[in-house]
């Protein structure tokens, strides 16, 4: 229809983006396995867990520095190695990742996660 | 009987030997000068104690030093006029001999003689030769050559010696803080060639020349000590006439007695290190609380300094404790002092001195620093070098209330891990497919 | 014959005649040639202290005579004394004197003679001293004079080591402040707040583990447990040799139970493909 065609064309790009995002959303919601969405929902955690650490550092003090680096490190670093699981756990990479099964990825994610929170609390003070 | 007798002398002989702590000395003397003309010098030291062996600037022997190790501990140099000596004293063995803690007191003269460019080593600087210090003030009988000399009050002499009869030079003394002044000329006293009144254009034009200008006045010195940094002494005297009998014995115009047997007598006890000798015996450092040093300190600690101090007793030849200092400093150094601070003595214990600060806030190699200099007294140096180290991670201030969203983060962190863990493992693995939703 | 002549010796010296200073005046003028102060000096009483400007001139003269009336004599010494009493300088400068006694001394501050000393504040003190080989000698306060601040001279380096030197603080760093504890404690609660978001999400992706209890993954999650414990162990009250220490002894059951656990997840995820 040309009245719509047109009115889509004529319009500013905000709605387009909206438009975007919403679809975008959508695909996720209705093609990602639940494993994985269990996933992203402990990596939302991880990053909401920085961020406010670090609104905390910026607007009220970063004394102790080294407690905010040990506990910001915490977040970021877990945040690398749930990703690096994700990305090796996704049955859409298996290509990528021929050598390496999900137990193997889950094994790596554990031990590093340990090894990072060794150094964590050993700099937490 | 006799056992009892021989007891007694060889007591008797003991207790001769109070005064001095080391006492053999050579007395260098000139042939022309008259060993009994200086009797009341001589036996003087004698009584206190000291073994004096004479001997002529030319002899060789006894030898002053064999293979650089120092025969005697002091040497007298009464040979004023003596142009030339035995090979074992050159101004080089002289100043070997100081260095090998051996004390000297040398006289000199106006005469050019070798000592004059061993004096210049020491900073003091001797009119030109043939000018005896002059004074024709005040009117006396004497010739213008002996001049009795005020003395002032000095930390070496005892106090009130009346004015002593001077014949000799003066010299002019440099800026050098190691040289301890004992007596000055008087203001109206001038170095010149003594002869007659038509002189005295030589004089102006003598000052008018420029250079050194003229030797006059109360500025110059006429006895003039220096403590060499280990700490052993001499003393330049510009004449030998001072010491002698005829001079103690000689009457001031105002008619009392000189003081030249009491101001040589002081002299001598200085330079042979009977007064004005002080020595460190210990020093410690520990963490207040403790008391044991330990192997390094941490920055902030709170650190004790202790330093004990001796004096020697020449009346005893013993070292007594000594808090007589009142401006003691310490330094906590490291390249340049960060802390300088005053060791006062602790009241009631005599010979200590003792101060508390707190380490700064940075660490390296530090040192305690002591190095305590005054006129007259032996220089008291000392140095510990200690480690300073930054804190342990676990000696920082921990678990502070500040900290306390980042303690959260960090165990919400760790029990988020273990709960992602038990619950992937225990998870539903059909669910790692989205039912027809196979990317194409 | 020794006898008499040391008589006569005594009696030359006890009737010597002793030398005088017969009218001393002094005169201050400026660079100008124009005449500041001018006066005579009398010898009983010191004038009022005389005061010489960077560019000024001092000119003295007088003349010594043998006795108040006698003729005029050129003594051996004729010496200028200037003596600061309260740092003890001095500085003597000898007088020319004519063979007829008449004396001048010129003091032009712009270019002193070398046998001033150091000056300060203070005045300095000026006094005359005459000595002869004939003449009984004689000495004379003049005047007190006030001449510009010189430099102090150089010191020797190792000069002030022999005084008291400056005490030395270290300042230290302040002490951090912390922001009050209510705040801090709000702020712990924000980070603690994703918990809900974490729990919100998982419950609406539904998460379904049917196999939480099973024997095959309960050891290897239980030691991932007990590693946290640890360390937050560590955290509190350990040291560094004692954690790894029991990390060591730990890992050991852990790598069998992990084995074991992963063994069974894989088998389940073959088992149900």
């Amino acid at each position: 229809m040309a009245g719509p065609k047109s009115s889509s064309k004529s319009s500013p790009t905000s709605s387009e983006t909206s438009v975007a995002v919403s679809t975008l959303w959508k695909s996720y919601l209705d093609q990602t396995p639940d494993r994985l969405k269990f996933i992203d929902a402990f990596l939302a955690f991880i990053v909401l867990s920085g961020v406010l650490q670090f609104v905390y550092c910026v607007l009220v003090t970063n004394f102790p520095f080294n407690a905010f680096l040990a506990g910001f490190a915490s977040s970021v670093g877990q945040f690398v190695l749930t990703a690096s699981l994700r990305a090796q756990v996704n049955p859409e990479n298996r290509s990528e990742f021929k050598e390496v099964s999900p137990e193997r990825a889950f094994a790596d994610f554990a031990l590093g996660s340990i090894v990072l929170h060794f150094f964590v609390f050993n700099f937490l003070g | 009987m006799r056992l009892l007798s021989s007891a007694l002398i060889t007591l008797l002989a003991l207790t001769k030997l109070s005064f001095a702590s080391s006492n053999s000395v050579l007395v260098v003397l000139d042939p022309s000068l008259d060993r009994e003309d200086y009797s009341i010098f001589f036996g003087g030291l004698e009584e206190r104690g000291y073994n004096l062996t004479f001997r002529a600037p030319k002899d060789t022997s006894p030898a002053i030093t064999n293979y650089g190790v120092p025969n005697y501990d002091h040497v007298i140099l009464f040979a004023p006029d003596t142009k030339s000596y035995a090979q074992d004293i050159t101004p080089q063995s002289l100043v070997g001999l100081l260095s090998e803690n051996t004390n000297l007191l040398i006289a000199l003269s106006p005469k050019q003689t070798p000592l004059t460019s061993l004096a210049a080593e020491f900073s003091l600087i001797l009119p030109p030769p043939e000018t005896p210090l002059i004074s024709h003030h005040p009117a006396r009988s004497e010739p213008p050559t002996t001049i009795p000399v005020p003395v002032s009050s000095s930390p070496i002499l005892t106090p009130g010696i009346p004015p002593i009869w001077f014949t000799g030079a003066s010299h002019a003394l440099g800026s050098t803080p190691m040289l301890v002044p004992i007596l000055r000329a008087p203001a109206e006293s001038f170095a010149a060639d003594p002869t007659s009144d038509a002189d005295s254009d030589a004089l102006v034009s003598a000052s008018e020349k420029g250079g050194e200008g003229l030797w006059a006045g109360s500025q110059m010195g006429l006895v003039t000590g220096f403590q060499t940094n280990v700490n052993s002494r001499v003393v330049f005297a510009g004449g030998v006439n001072m010491f002698s009998d005829e001079y103690a014995r000689k009457e001031l115009p105002s008619g009392e007695l000189p003081g030249n047997a009491l101001f040589v007598t002081d002299v001598a006890a200085w330079v042979f290190q009977e007064k004005m000798k002080l020595k460190i015996d210990a020093v410690d450092h520990h963490r207040v609380g403790e008391s044991e040093a330990p192997e390094k300190y941490t920055i902030n600690d709170e650190i004790v300094y202790t330093a004990h101090i001796s004096a020697y007793d020449s009346e005893t030849s013993t070292w007594k404790p000594y808090s007589g200092i009142d401006d003691l400093q310490l330094e906590f150094t490291m390249l340049d002092p960060h802390i300088r601070t005053s060791l006062p003595p602790v009241p009631g214990s005599p010979g200590t001195y003792q101060v508390q600060f707190r380490a700064p806030d940075r660490h390296g190699v530090f040192k305690f620093v002591l190095n305590w200099k005054r006129k007259g007294y032996s220089y008291l140096e000392s140095s510990t070098t200690v480690p300073v180290v930054p804190p342990r991670h676990d000696q920082y201030p921990r678990f502070l209330s500040a900290a306390w969203p980042y303690y959260a983060g960090a165990i919400s962190t760790s029990v988020g891990f273990f709960l992602f863990s038990a619950l992937w493992l225990a998870g539903d693995v059909k669910g790692e497919r989205k039912k027809g939703s196979k990317a194409e | 014959m020794i006898w008499q002549f040391s008589w006569l010796l005594l009696a030359a010296t006890a009737q010597a005649a002793s030398l005088s200073l017969q009218s001393p005046r002094f005169t201050i003028s400026a660079s100008d040639a124009t005449q500041l102060r001018s006066d005579t000096l009398s010898l009983t009483k010191k004038p009022e202290p005389l005061t010489l400007g960077a560019t000024d001139t001092l000119k003295l003269t007088f003349q010594i005579t043998e006795s108040d009336e006698g003729k005029g004599v050129q003594p051996h010494q004729t010496f200028l004394r200037f003596y600061d009493k309260e740092s003890g300088e001095e500085g003597i400068q000898p007088v020319r004197v004519t063979p007829g006694g008449k004396a001048k001394f010129e003091l032009n501050m712009m270019r002193p003679p070398a046998s001033i000393p150091p000056t300060t504040h203070n005045p300095l003190e000026v006094s005359l001293i005459l000595g002869s080989f004939v003449h009984a000698p004689a000495q004379y306060d003049l005047f007190d004079l006030y001449i510009p601040a010189s430099q102090t001279p150089a010191e020797h380096p190792d000069e002030a080591s022999f005084h008291v030197l400056p005490t030395i603080k270290h300042t230290f760093r302040p002490e951090q402040k912390s922001p009050p504890q209510s705040i801090s404690a709000v702020f712990a609660a924000a980070v603690l707040s994703p918990w809900l978001v974490l729990i919100g999400l998982w419950s609406k992706i539904g998460v379904r583990v049917p196999n939480l209890f099973s024997i095959s993954i309960v050891p290897f999650t239980a030691l991932l447990g007990a590693f946290e414990v640890l360390l937050v162990w560590y955290w509190v009250d350990l040291k560094l040799g004692q954690v790894l220490l029991y990390g060591g002894i730990l890992t050991i059951p852990t790598v069998f139970a992990g084995k074991q656990a992963l063994y069974a997840t894989g088998e389940w995820r073959a088992g149900r493909k």
